[in-house]
């Protein structure tokens, strides 16, 4: 029937289209910081599918997306009870309901697991490396019919009205994600939007659930989701990275998979956690790495600048810099500065004239605030050191002027020091 | 907890000696799994756990790798400790270095590292590692397979638990319900907070057994929930959701012994869910049928003061008054019907006299009994007073401050005790306003 490639295939196939559909559901759970919800409805459609497994539903039949949405809508209704009437907070009522009800499906399907097509391990982290035996055959537009997987079909078949569904409601979708009360007052269906997140949350659900499990289905709808999140600032854009991550996240996962003789749900989960940790890390902006690096470079750029303003008050003082002892980290920088020109090493460092330049206008900039802190601010004279400290790094040229403007004629700073000129 | 011990003696000459030991270990882990609940219930950290939960798994298959396939549950267990300590890092970690959401975070972890664990587990089984088939009952729990030295080790680390919560009671309370006041009072919340968390964790391992790492967060979520319902103090809360926690286990291991291939979690789970829907129904307070049972004593007494005073209203006008007269004065439906019914029956409300009509065999309504009638000595007294109040209570709501009212509740038995401070209040604000 199939050759070994073939069936490889057809599993990459099931598991894309199945991640695509969960990252499309997943991206609006996860800006609508709903991302547990899809943990809760996942664990809770279990007792849902195996109940219409039970009255004759053929897997991945209507009844059995019936009683999954059906199953879920309860466990959301519980939550719901439990908040309202109970006076419980969310992630409680929520730990409560999805967990006993898939208790309660774990125990259905063991008792029930020699008449049924389901077991608990399948329920836990899927069965996708059978998926491509369970086929039904499709008619071709000539003559002849081709064997497909029943689980890709239900699988395109969701992908198709989920993405139909996003298509046609995206600016409801987008205005009461990012701002309900707004769409409330303006008329929009915000319950409906909301009631109809659920069901498509259940949908791909079920449709995930034969691939990877229950569980491992809160990977394929919330980590690519987040992942793009972190990486794009654009809604429409996450949701189509988030897709594109899910999709590339399942075909490798499932090939790291083979190649390693393991559980293909599992490790596309892991994945996928790697493409988070990557965006997570090298997100332009406010990734990990972006974050270390602006810090540490401001961070630099602050010692050699006090640096230089040092060397600048030594000389004005006519102190030997030598005297004053230095840090590690300021020999560092003050290799660095000599490496670009802008002091000469021997006597504890020399400011050439570019270096004495750039220290004037430092040391500028701090006694200007000391002067304006001093006139404007009610503060002690030993208090006024410390901010100027800082703000000396972050003062351009205009505001200098502005502030010279503004403290007037004075050449001294409160301290009686000489504010030196601008150039 | 001192039975305990003594428990396997009694019982030994009914059930194999063994079962007995890991039915009371068993019984302990759920008994601890409830007290260390409360806090994490209380604190809102019920999913940080569950995150906790299904990482353990690959701490499980680590431990197993490392220590070159021996099935050695301690070994097994402080692999899943590390592991789940390991998830509430990168939880914190999380927080503090991307701008993904608690929710999304929590989800990632969760999914993430069980997807980790599934990973490890079924690698191991697919090279045919002896002895790794068994790791899969850490999935959904199995106390069958527990030894005696097993059963005692995990009792005793729960004792150990529940001994440290004990003896932190005060500090745990005051931080989980007022951080900010057991900063400011110099409290090091950081670390009490952190500790909690780690207890969990640590509830969440010694629990992994008997519930698995997919539902042992019911364990530790569930008993207090329940627990609530029936007690606003913490200590009495903390009692009863041990003692919830220990039935659930008890039940759950018992039914999984009578059940072949049942697991113990998904039961264990559910008999917690039991009583969790038996304290929501029934607990005395906060339970389902105490509210609804005061809520319709509240409705019948409204409706009865409200036909009261109208009738009072009704006969000072005019004398004895018609029933469709006073259903004019006060409309209100079925709930009126009753209470006027009520009102005959205690005899507020009196036919007049001589105007008594023959009761007919099938007379469905009371007010058809009479066709004039005329509040009684004690109805009068009654309408009197309601109208007092409500006089009082309108005269307070008006001198009240806007912010005020939200405090002010018809609970007050008296409003005259608190009309004096209100007015004082109202002239105290009125002169700051144009003084």
């Amino acid at each position: 029937m199939f050759d070994s490639g073939g069936m490889h295939l057809w599993a990459i196939a099931t598991a894309a289209t199945v991640a695509a559909a969960c990252a499309l559901t997943g991206s609006f759970l996860v800006v609508r910081r709903m991302s547990l919800l899809g943990d809760a409805i996942s664990h809770a459609v279990l007792p849902g599918i195996v109940l219409a497994v039970l009255a004759g539903g053929r897997p991945g039949g209507a009844l059995v997306f019936a009683g999954a949405v059906a199953a879920a809508l309860v466990a959301v209704g519980i939550t719901h009870l439990l908040r309202t009437r109970a006076g419980l907070a969310e992630d409680a009522g929520a730990g409560v309901a999805f967990t006993t009800l898939f208790a309660t499906g774990v125990v259905l399907v063991t008792a029930v697991a020699s008449r049924i097509d389901l077991d608990p391990g399948c329920v836990l982290y899927g069965i996708l490396e059978l998926v491509p035996f369970d086929t039904v055959p499709v008619p071709l537009p000539g003559p002849g019919s081709v064997e497909v997987p029943r689980a890709f079909l239900t699988g395109a078949a969701v992908l198709a009205v989920l993405s139909l569904a996003v298509v046609l409601c995206w600016k409801e979708l987008q205005f009461t994600a990012f701002d309900p009360d707004a769409a409330r007052a303006a008329g929009m269906p915000v319950a409906a939007v909301s009631v109809g997140l659920l069901v498509a949350t259940s949908l791909a659900t079920v449709a995930s659930f034969e691939a990877v499990g229950a569980i491992l289905v809160v990977a394929m709808l919330v980590v690519p989701a987040a992942a793009a999140e972190l990486l794009v600032r654009r809604f429409h854009v996450m949701v189509v990275l988030a897709i594109t991550l899910g999709v590339s996240g399942s075909i490798l996962g499932y090939l790291a998979a083979w190649r390693w003789n393991t559980n293909a749900a599992g490790m596309i989960a892991v994945v996928l956690g790697m493409e988070y940790l990557l965006a997570a890390l090298l997100a332009p902006g406010d990734g990990v790495v972006a974050r270390i690096v602006t810090r540490e470079s401001l961070r630099w750029r602050v010692a050699c600048e006090d640096g230089l303003a040092l060397l600048w008050r030594a000389e004005e003082s006519g102190v030997s810099p030598s005297q004053t002892p230095r840090s590690w980290f300021d020999q560092w920088t003050l290799l660095w500065l000599a490496f670009r020109g802008r002091v000469t090493l021997g006597e504890g460092g020399l400011l050439t004239p570019q270096g004495r330049e750039e220290a004037r206008v430092i040391v500028r900039s701090h006694r200007l605030w000391e002067a304006w802190l001093g006139r404007n601010v009610e503060l002690p004279l030993d208090h006024l050191h410390p901010p100027a400290e800082w703000v000396e790094h972050h003062l351009g040229a205009a505001v200098r002027e502005r502030i010279a403007a503004e403290v007037g004629g004075h050449d001294a700073d409160p301290h009686g020091r000489e504010i030196p000129p601008e150039r | 907890m001192i039975f305990l011990p003594s428990l396997p003696c009694l019982a030994t000459f009914l059930i194999p000696y063994n079962t007995v030991v890991v039915a009371t270990g068993v019984a302990a882990i759920g008994f601890a799994a409830g007290v260390v609940g409360c806090f994490a219930v209380l604190r809102r950290r019920a999913l940080a756990g569950d995150a906790a939960a299904h990482a353990t798994l690959a701490g499980v298959a680590f431990a197993f790798l490392c220590s070159g396939g021996r099935r050695d549950l301690s070994v097994l267990l402080a692999g899943a400790l590390v592991a789940a300590v390991g998830a509430l890092g990168v939880l914190v970690l999380l927080r503090r270095w991307t701008r993904t959401r608690d929710d999304a975070a929590t989800a990632i972890v969760l999914s993430v590292s069980f997807g980790l664990g599934i990973t490890l587990v079924s690698g191991l089984t697919a090279r045919g590692v002896p002895g790794s088939a068994g790791l899969e009952q850490f999935l959904l729990g199995h106390t069958a397979g527990l030894t005696r030295a097993d059963a005692l080790m995990l009792g005793g680390l729960s004792l150990a638990v529940v001994t440290i919560v004990v003896m932190a009671l005060k500090e745990a309370t005051l931080v989980a319900f007022d951080p900010a006041f057991a900063a400011a009072s110099g409290w090091p919340v950081g670390i009490i907070d952190y500790s909690l968390v780690v207890l969990v964790a640590v509830m969440v391992v010694v629990g992994l057994p008997a519930a698995g790492a997919v539902l042992v967060t019911a364990l530790v979520v569930i008993p207090p929930v329940a627990a609530r319902q029936w007690t606003d103090r913490v200590g009495v809360m903390l009692l009863l959701a041990g003692l919830i926690g220990l039935a659930a286990a008890l039940a759950g291991v018992a039914t999984s012994a009578l059940v072949p291939k049942m697991p113990t979690g998904p039961l264990v789970v559910i008999a917690a869910g039991g009583m969790l829907v038996i304290s929501l129904l029934a607990a005395p307070q906060r339970g389902w049928l105490a509210r609804w049972l005061r809520g319709r004593g509240v409705k019948r007494d409204w409706a009865e003061g409200r036909l009261l005073t109208a009738a009072l209203r009704l006969e000072d006008e005019a004398g004895p008054f018609t029933h469709a007269a006073l259903a004019a004065r006060a409309p209100g439906g079925r709930g009126a019907q009753v209470a006027f019914k009520t009102l005959v029956a205690t005899g507020a409300i009196r036919a007049t006299e001589g105007d008594v009509v023959p009761v007919e065999s099938r007379m469905a309504s009371t007010h058809r009994l009479a066709s004039t009638w005329r509040l009684s000595r004690h109805g009068r007294d009654r309408a009197t007073e309601r109208a007092r109040r409500m006089a009082v209570w309108t005269e307070v709501l008006e001198v009240a401050r806007e912010d005020a009212r939200g405090h002010l509740t018809m609970d007050v038995p008296a409003p005259e005790t608190v009309i004096e401070a209100v007015r004082l209040a109202a002239i105290r604000a009125s002169g700051a306003e144009h003084g």
